[in-house]
């Protein structure tokens, strides 16, 4: 395992991340405004601000082949930037009809329409009209009770994952008559209307549910919540109980993020600070171990050496013996990993992915 | 009209969108014991009780847990509560640690180290004073409350305390903080409402 690529790119939270295609460019959600930083060598650095939001931005996404860029913020708001060809990004207004805070954005993966997930316990479907050049949102109400934590998409583009406080994870055909094809029939449903639940599933501890992840054939949900656990949803045929729902109880703190690297791998971070990865099928998944694992064989040795001497002088100065390193964490990252996303991946398996989290961090890690 | 007093309208009970009406039943699973009463724990405390006094801890303790009300009404859980203490109280500390392990190895075992997560807490909760958290929480300051404490700490509520501390510990080191973190986000309690609630929780209908 190669040593994961860290960019400390500021002291605040970073809500979420999205690189660009070529992975040159990354945007960053901080505070009101969105950074986008552009690569040089090895490290980022700040070529522009997206301002335009007033309150907290909640989700960035880049959409790979177009460029543009969403964001979603608590203003009830969402903003489309297009890049033009000076270099400066126009950005468009979108009319989400929501009264409450928007909480995540997402690129279906054909591009043509975005979900976002509000306070309001409504995603808003997002689709480009083309005669009145404008962006149009359609909203998904029943049966969501509580607000919608994350959404993801499947594959086809049609169908959405969406997860919400209210402890359930639920599956919505999302399709519009005017931009989508109708998708092939699949284990979540034949004929979807707009607003068709696909599937409702929930946990037996029923904690919040933080994510929500497609696997990428699409065949599998999994989510991960409060719980501290990591539930896996393979389903049989529509309108029948699932084939399997595996729910795995971790000993960790919970998970705020996860992703599937294959159709057998999920990556799992959360309020640990570490990437854990979880591995198994429609019998039985088991956590296999974390990323970080390569690390505490050197530093450890290092520090035992230099300690007696650092340990008086920490007792001299700061009145305790303590470790010269007690104040920093023994992970890469400082503080929670907020989002996981696909950096590289070759042929359906992921081979890196990058995490940012609470600490500012932006860490690239290669499986 | 000037007969009514307006502003004793509980208005949110006629807001379908406010968390009074928020129906806590879609957050239970589907596979929940049956409702219990009072008069089935009290039998089933029997139960558990010859099994602890035969010299089966590892039968007593599984029995218990896995029949806990997680269903049932406060009389319910009120009644197994004190039978599971029993129970504790009634292992050994050097049987702890093997018994533990026994019990989580089975399958079904993390749920039932959950459950007895649920119930060291909620035994803490009310140990130490006979109610120390259930009260009103801004009756007394912090001084106050810890010499409350530490003088109801000797005698029956320090012994109970550090047998569920010991057994905190025990169980801390084979189920991790994700057994803790499911404790405070389960829907599903053992302990009976509290009375200080101010939006529905663990398995109360709303006020």
């Amino acid at each position: 395992m190669a040593a994961p690529e860290v960019h400390h790119l500021f002291h605040a939270p970073i809500a979420d991340h999205s690189f660009s295609a070529d992975r040159n460019t990354l945007a960053v959600a901080r505070e009101n405004n969105v950074d986008l930083y552009q690569k040089s060598g090895k490290s980022f650095n700040l070529q522009d601000e997206l301002r335009g939001h007033d309150k907290t931005i909640t989700g960035v996404d880049i959409a790979p082949r177009s460029g543009r860029i969403v964001t979603c913020s608590q203003d009830r708001n969402a903003y489309v930037w297009e890049p033009s060809k000076s270099g400066e990004w126009k950005p468009t207004l979108v009319l989400l009809r929501i009264n409450r805070a928007a909480t995540c954005v997402r690129w279906s993966p054909s591009e043509a329409k975005f979900a976002v997930g509000s306070g309001a316990r409504i995603i808003a479907v997002c689709y480009f009209e083309e005669e009145n050049d404008w962006w149009i949102s359609k909203h998904l109400k029943k049966p969501l009770r509580s607000t919608v934590t994350s959404v993801a998409w499947h594959p086809n583009s049609v169908l959405l994952a969406a997860g919400s406080t209210d402890g359930h994870a639920r599956v919505f055909s999302s399709f519009i008559k005017s931009t989508d094809e109708r998708p092939e029939p699949s284990a979540w449903g034949e004929r979807l209307p707009f607003n068709t639940v696909c599937g409702e599933y929930l946990n037996p501890t029923a904690g919040w549910v933080h994510s929500v992840g497609f696997s990428p054939s699409g065949n599998a949900l999994a989510f991960v919540s409060h719980d501290s656990a990591v539930t896996v949803v393979y389903p049989s045929a529509p309108e029948q109980p699932p084939q399997a729902v595996i729910s795995i109880s971790t000993q960790l703190l919970p998970f705020a993020d996860l992703l599937w690297i294959s159709e057998s791998e999920i990556v799992c971070a959360g309020y640990d600070c570490e990437v854990y990865r979880f591995s198994g099928d429609a019998s039985g998944w088991q956590l296999t171990g974390s990323l970080e694992a390569a690390k505490g064989g050197r530093p450890g040795m290092e520090q035992r050496e230099e300690s007696a001497l650092n340990m008086f002088r920490s007792m001299d100065l700061k009145g305790r013996g303590g470790g010269v390193e007690d104040t920093k964490l023994k992970t890469v990252h400082q503080n929670t990993i907020n989002t996981i996303r696909v950096y590289q991946d070759a042929g359906g398996d992921v081979q890196k992915v990058s995490t940012g989290g609470l600490d500012g961090r932006v860490v690239v890690w290669s499986l | 009209m000037a007969n009514i007093n307006w502003r004793t309208i509980n208005v949110d009970a006629y807001d379908p969108e406010s968390a009074l009406n928020f129906p806590i039943t879609t957050l239970l699973p589907a596979n929940l014991p049956a409702p219990s009463t009072s008069a089935e724990s009290a039998q089933i405390g029997q139960q558990v009780r010859q099994l602890l006094r035969a010299g089966d801890s590892l039968g007593a303790l599984q029995s218990a847990l896995e029949t806990a009300p997680l269903a049932g009404d406060d009389s319910a859980k009120q009644v197994h509560h004190a039978t599971v203490l029993e129970v504790l109280q009634g292992i050994r500390q050097s049987d702890v640690s093997r018994i533990l392990n026994e019990m989580l190895k089975q399958p079904g075992g993390t749920a039932l180290g959950d459950t007895l997560m649920k119930y060291i807490y909620k035994g803490m909760a009310s140990g130490a004073g006979g109610g120390g958290k259930g009260m009103s929480p801004q009756a007394t300051g912090s001084g106050f409350t810890q010499i409350q404490a530490r003088n109801f700490g000797e005698g029956g509520g320090g012994q109970v305390m550090s047998v569920l501390l010991s057994w905190h510990e025990k169980l801390t080191e084979v189920v991790g903080v994700g057994g803790i973190v499911r404790v405070m986000s389960d829907r599903r309690t053992v302990a009976p409402c509290t009375k200080l609630g101010r939006h529905p929780s663990n398995n109360c209908q709303a006020q």
